[in-house]
């Protein structure tokens, strides 16, 4: 790995000092019970199937042709979109447009200190983010062409992928880049048989590892994004171990969830152009 | 333990049991995949390689790299992560493997006939699997046969080999990495073993000028005696080959 | 490779009459060769064959200190390296971006205690442990690479053995470990719960597994589908298309039925091979 000398890395190994909390001595299955009621009330007082308020805000980054600001209660995440230019480096025609994502954690927004440059993760989860728009940009109207989207954590509670994924939507129609559908993301932690749509950074923890005997082994992370009005779904994701049962009343639950946050979505959208329309009569 | 670790017993020895002018087993196979134009794979003694040809094609990135009066020959050498003891980091990019691929190119444009084919580009891309010695002239030998596989016009074999000296008197033929680690120096040599050209030379270590004849010339036999092992496998593949479409039978 | 109209219709009507291309049905796979332990200097290999794509995967282990967040666990990483042999525009950094999304596909896939359970690797609770590093090669490309490889890497890790610790003696800070000198001494990783990969490819409106090249140029929408025992352990969309929620479940449930009877095969053919008969025979073949 190269590493960038002209910026103060911090030492290479360090831990995070929350290992040595006292609170951490509890074990995985205690805290999980405290957090979550056995009928579903979590630890901020939302049922499972209830999404965090969302705070979202367009054109929040005047230098890019398009920007986002979504807050999920304490995630926090800003997307800029940027205008169409050449793809760098090709040398042969595309018919169809690129779409260039880049997701970056903030090196403030975890618990651990992130690195300045992409780690497995950042990748990985820049990978879905593209995934996900793509078939939601009409490519073929700027063949040649990329777009570049940097979303960029700037403090991670949880879901930061999925919120990422519903500004990237907002932003890209702030851009005006033309688009078939508005798309919106959901995130569900399960574990046993508890499904908690946009689980917080401590519940998607906790979500990691089964802490259920046998039949109720169930757990994992499951993000989907969807365009609502095509009833597509434009992009899937699911760690780790989940039954068909539980994954396919997972997939409704998210649908029905994602689908709830058009509305927002739209709302802010029309608050944006009643905002530069007004600006154009003064 | 001092007595282990010579190069050549008394009675004439190696660490492996090979005397001081026996080659490491060679075995090869032409056409092992059916993506690429020609591909070899080639084992000499330990070290395993795979080789792979694309083209002559249309010069991909920038055209400026065409030639208007021959092909121009892109080789990279890359080494599996596994292949050797100690697993590697990243297995192409580093120092050693640019000097490789670059060494590679040398040689083989030297054999093919580069002026057939203006305007174009040879892509050579060799995979070592198993690094026990000598991984250059292994690749070199797995490239002539790929680029025979292919189908592209050559001067003649190009073959490599490397030799040594024991004791400051014996030459020894194909060194294997034992006997690299042990120390001694190596003299690598790539040559058209049929017009005894010498394409490419390396040495590292020191012997006195007055050995440098003798073990070249062990090194350049041993180039011939590979060539002639690779021309066998060439004849052997072109059989299976033409026998399935019924020629072969009629000789 | 490009298709042009005419070619993708007959694609797509073969697969619609279920009887592809190369005369398979939808829920065929073309034929798997597999041979394991063919890499000397590894802890143990796999070559995995599926018609014209071709892995090779070698595990190598090495002793390393285990994550402080998670002490009593060793450590298990995936290395995907694309070959240039496969095409040439793999050259230099060019099979970056599909190499680490299929390394990441993997780990996400081992993620999960239930799936690989990484307490075995540990030595001594937070000082030592086995690290656990798989390294696959793709030779060639010929299609559905997420399945060769996933079933590449269990054979391999099937196919492993770690040393056995004789004793583990901690002064101070300093923590010593003896391997048995014994060869044969060593214990077999449990590979029963490890992931098999399944690509379900949506063709018109018929989902198919197995796409060769072709079929991948066809397909709207791909949904890579790692079933673990009777579960799932990573789903994954890739492709640029988007699927309605109907399909998707259609999706998951044919790649586990296909799971299920690709792992049966698969542990019978592993339960062949026989340890003391040399069937090395590599690449000469």
């Amino acid at each position: 790995m190269p590493v960038d000398h002209k910026r103060i890395n911090g030492p290479e190994i360090s831990i995070p000092y929350q290992l040595f909390d006292k609170l951490n001595t509890k074990s995985l299955k205690t805290q999980f019970s405290e957090i979550v009621q056995p009928n579903g009330t979590r630890a901020d007082g939302r049922t499972s199937t209830e999404h965090r308020k969302i705070f979202l805000k367009t054109g929040v980054v005047s230098q890019a042709k398009g920007s986002a600001y979504i807050e999920l209660d304490q995630t926090k995440v800003i997307v800029s979109v940027f205008d169409p230019r050449e793809i760098p480096n090709k040398t042969d025609y595309s018919s169809k447009g690129e779409i260039y994502c880049e997701f970056k954690f903030a090196p403030f927004s975890c618990h651990k200190r992130r690195l300045h440059q992409q780690d497995a993760e950042e990748q990985q989860f820049s990978a879905i983010m593209k995934q996900a728009l793509e078939s939601a940009v009409f490519r073929h109207e700027f063949p040649n062409f990329q777009v570049d989207i940097y979303a960029m954590v700037l403090h991670n509670d949880g879901a930061a992928l999925s919120a990422a994924i519903t500004a990237a939507g907002v932003a890209l129609a702030h851009a005006g880049i033309p688009m078939y559908d508005l798309i919106t993301s959901v995130t569900l932690a399960v574990q046993g048989n508890h499904l908690l749509v946009d689980p917080t950074l401590e519940e998607e923890r906790l979500c990691q590892v089964p802490l259920f005997k046998e039949e109720e082994n169930n757990h994992g992370i499951v993000v989907l994004s969807v365009l609502a009005t095509h009833e597509q779904i434009s992009q899937f994701y699911q760690s780790g171990y989940l039954s068909y049962a539980c994954l396919s009343s997972g997939i409704e639950m998210l649908t029905n969830a994602a689908k709830d946050i058009v509305t927002l979505v739209k709302k802010c959208l029309v608050k944006h152009v009643i905002k530069s329309v007004r600006i154009v009569e003064d | 333990m001092s007595k282990n670790r010579e190069l050549l017993s008394k009675i004439g020895l190696r660490q492996d049991g090979r005397r001081a002018d026996e080659l490491r087993r060679i075995r090869c196979k032409l056409g092992v995949f059916t993506e690429p134009d020609g591909s070899a794979y080639l084992e000499q003694g330990l070290t395993k390689v795979l080789a792979a040809v694309y083209g002559p094609h249309q010069v991909r990135g920038s055209r400026s790299k065409a030639q208007h009066d021959s092909a121009v020959v892109n080789c990279q050498f890359s080494m599996a992560v596994f292949s050797t003891g100690e697993r590697k980091k990243r297995p192409r990019g580093d120092r050693k493997s640019t000097e490789i691929s670059i060494h590679l190119r040398q040689a083989l444009t030297a054999a093919i006939k580069v002026e057939l084919y203006p305007w174009t580009q040879i892509d050579v891309y060799v995979e070592v699997l198993h690094a026990d010695g000598g991984i250059y002239p292994a690749c070199v030998n797995a490239a002539t046969l790929a680029l025979i596989d292919a189908g592209i016009p050559l001067k003649e074999y190009v073959c490599a080999c490397t030799a040594s000296l024991a004791n400051n008197d014996v030459p020894l033929l194909d060194v294997s990495h034992q006997e690299e680690i042990i120390g001694g120096p190596t003299l690598t040599v790539a040559a058209l073993p049929m017009s005894g050209k010498i394409v490419l030379m390396e040495m590292s270590q020191r012997f006195h000028v007055d050995h440098l004849q003798k073990v070249l010339d062990k090194a350049l036999q041993g180039c011939k005696d590979i060539k002639s092992i690779l021309d066998e496998a060439v004849k052997s593949h072109i059989q299976d080959v033409g026998s399935s479409t019924g020629w072969a039978s009629t000789t | 490779m490009a298709l042009c109209e005419a070619e993708k219709t007959f694609v797509l009507h073969g697969v619609e009459e279920n009887f592809r291309v190369d005369g398979r049905e939808r829920e065929d796979y073309r034929p798997i060769e597999l041979e394991t332990n063919i890499v000397s200097h590894a802890f143990g290999s796999a070559r995995l064959r599926l018609a014209n794509t071709d892995v090779l995967v070698a595990v190598k282990i090495e002793v390393d200190v285990p994550y402080p967040e998670r002490p009593k666990e060793g450590k298990l990483e995936f290395f995907v390296d694309c070959s240039a042999n496969a095409t040439p525009d793999f050259e230099g950094r060019g099979g970056e971006d599909l190499a680490i999304e299929i390394s990441n596909s993997l780990s996400a896939a081992y993620k999960s205690p239930e799936v690989f359970d990484l307490t075995k690797l540990c030595i001594l609770k937070g000082h030592k442990c086995w690290k656990i590093f798989v390294d696959i090669l793709l030779l060639e490309c010929g299609g559905n690479l997420y399945d060769a490889v996933s079933i590449a890497v269990k054979a391999a890790l099937w196919d492993t053995r770690i040393p056995l610790v004789k004793s583990v003696t901690v002064d101070g800070n300093n923590v010593d470990m003896e391997v048995s000198d014994e060869l044969h001494d060593c214990q077999k990783l449990d590979v029963t719960a490890a992931p098999i990969m399944v690509t379900v490819c949506k063709i018109g409106e018929q989902c198919i597994v197995d796409p060769n090249v072709a079929e991948e140029l066809c397909s709207v929408g791909a949904v890579v589908i790692a079933v673990s025992k009777d579960k799932f352990s990573t789903v994954l969309q890739i492709g640029s298309g988007s699927l309605h929620p109907q399909t998707l479940l259609e999706c998951l449930q044919m790649g586990e039925k296909v799971a299920q009877r690709l792992s049966e095969a698969l542990t019978e053919t592993l339960s062949e091979i026989n340890p003391n008969k040399n069937q090395d025979v590599g690449f000469l073949k």
